[in-house]
C-alpha cells in the first residue's frame, strides 16, 4: 500500500520526487609522520587540511568522532619501550594549526563544511580542503617517554548533523 | 672490477624494486557517516640531561683533614635502560683535577654515585667515561619523580691540602653525560 502522494505520482506515471538522505564524506586524509624528534622539550604539531563533504540541509553541519588505538580508543602511541600519549584538534577551517580539543570516543559537534550540495564528495571540484586536523605531542609526554619509534592509529568517524 | 659492477647493479636493482613509502591512510567513503583514518608515527632519540649542579666551595679547608662536598644532582636518560656514561675533565693542565690561584695549583678527586643523597662513590678519571650507570629520573629535569638521581663528590685529600701554599684556589669541573 502506497501513501497518498506516492500512489497518486504513481498512477499518473509521473516521476516520484527524490528524497536524497543526508549523507558525509571525510576524504584526503595522509599519514601523520613526526619523524625524529630532535627537541623534546617543545612540543611537536602536525597539521593537515582535508575534506570533510557534508549534506545534510539546511546548515550542513556534521560532527566528528575521533578514536586512537590505546585502550578504550585512548590517544596512544605504542613502541616496543612503551606508550606515548598524543592530542587531537579539529577546526572546520583549513590550513589551521589550533582548534577544538577532541576527546577520544566523544563526538565534536556544530562543524560546517563548505563542501556539500553541488560539491564533489571529495573535494575534487573545490573547495580543495575543508578542514583541519592537528596532531600534537607534547613536551611533558615526550620528556617521559623512553627512546624508540612509535606508531598509532587515529580514526575519524563524521556523522552528518 | 666486473664483479663490482655486478654487485652495484644488483644494488641499484634491488632498491628500485623496494615499495615506496606506502600510505596507510584510508579515506572514508559517501555515507550516512563516514570514517577514514591515519597512521602516526614518531621516533623519540636517545636523550640525556644534567641539570641540578651548584658551585662547590669549600670555604676555609683546615689542611690537616681531608676535605669532601656532595651534592644530589639530576641526571636524565630515555634509553630504554634509563642507561648513561658520565665523563669529567678539570680545568687544570690537560684537564686535570686541579684549582689553581693563579701560581700554584691544589689537586682534588672527582667521585660519582648513581643515586642521589651518597657521599662516596666511584672514582672519576679525567677524560675517561664511566659508564653503564642507570637513572631513575624520569623528567629532564628532574621536576617530576625523584628530585635527583645521582650525586657528585668532589674531595680533597689532607696531604693535597698540606702540599698547597695558602691561598684561594678556584677552578672548574666539566661533566659530559652521554646515553648509554
Amino acid at each position: 500500500m502506497l501513501a497518498g502522494g506516492a500512489c497518486i505520482a504513481f498512477l499518473l506515471g509521473l516521476p516520484l520526487p527524490a528524497h536524497a538522505a543526508n549523507r558525509v564524506r571525510i576524504s584526503g586524509l595522509t599519514d601523520v609522520a613526526f619523524g625524529s624528534i630532535t627537541t623534546l622539550t617543545v612540543d611537536s604539531l602536525q597539521s593537515e587540511s582535508i575534506c570533510v563533504f557534508s549534506k545534510s540541509p539546511p546548515a550542513n553541519n556534521y560532527s566528528v568522532t575521533a578514536s586512537g588505538s590505546g585502550p578504550g580508543g585512548a590517544f596512544l602511541l605504542s613502541s616496543v619501550s612503551g606508550t606515548l600519549p598524543f592530542e587531537v584538534q579539529w577546526s572546520d577551517s583549513p590550513g589551521q594549526t589550533s582548534g577544538s580539543q577532541l576527546v577520544a570516543n566523544e563526538a565534536l559537534a556544530a562543524q560546517h563544511s563548505s563542501a556539500s550540495g553541488g560539491s564533489a564528495d571529495d573535494c575534487s571540484s573545490g573547495p580543495a580542503s575543508t578542514a583541519s586536523l592537528i596532531v600534537i605531542l607534547r613536551s611533558a609526554a615526550l620528556g617521559a617517554a623512553l627512546s624508540g619509534t612509535y606508531t598509532g592509529t587515529l580514526s575519524l568517524l563524521v556523522a552528518p548533523e | 672490477m666486473t664483479g663490482f659492477l655486478k654487485r652495484t647493479m644488483l644494488v641499484g636493482a634491488t632498491v628500485l624494486a623496494l615499495p615506496g613509502a606506502a600510505s596507510a591512510a584510508t579515506q572514508g567513503t559517501s555515507g550516512a557517516t563516514s570514517t577514514g583514518s591515519v597512521t602516526i608515527s614518531a621516533t623519540v632519540p636517545g636523550r640525556v640531561q644534567i641539570s641540578g649542579l651548584s658551585d662547590v666551595a669549600f670555604g676555609t679547608v683546615d689542611p690537616v683533614s681531608a676535605a669532601a662536598q656532595a651534592q644530589n644532582v639530576c641526571v636524565w636518560s630515555n634509553t630504554s635502560g634509563r642507561g648513561y656514561s658520565v665523563t669529567a675533565s678539570g680545568s687544570g693542565a690537560g684537564n686535570a683535577f686541579s684549582l689553581t690561584d693563579g701560581t700554584n695549583t691544589l689537586a682534588y678527586g672527582v667521585e660519582w654515585a648513581a643515586s642521589s643523597g651518597q657521599s662516596s662513590g666511584t672514582a672519576l678519571v679525567s677524560g675517561t667515561a664511566l659508564g653503564s650507570l642507570a637513572s631513575t629520573a624520569t623528567t629532564p629535569t628532574c621536576s617530576a619523580g625523584p628530585p635527583a638521581s645521582a650525586s657528585l663528590i668532589v674531595k680533597m685529600t689532607a696531604a693535597s691540602l698540606q702540599a698547597a701554599v695558602a691561598s684561594s684556589y678556584t677552578g672548574t669541573l666539566t661533566l659530559v653525560v652521554a646515553p648509554q
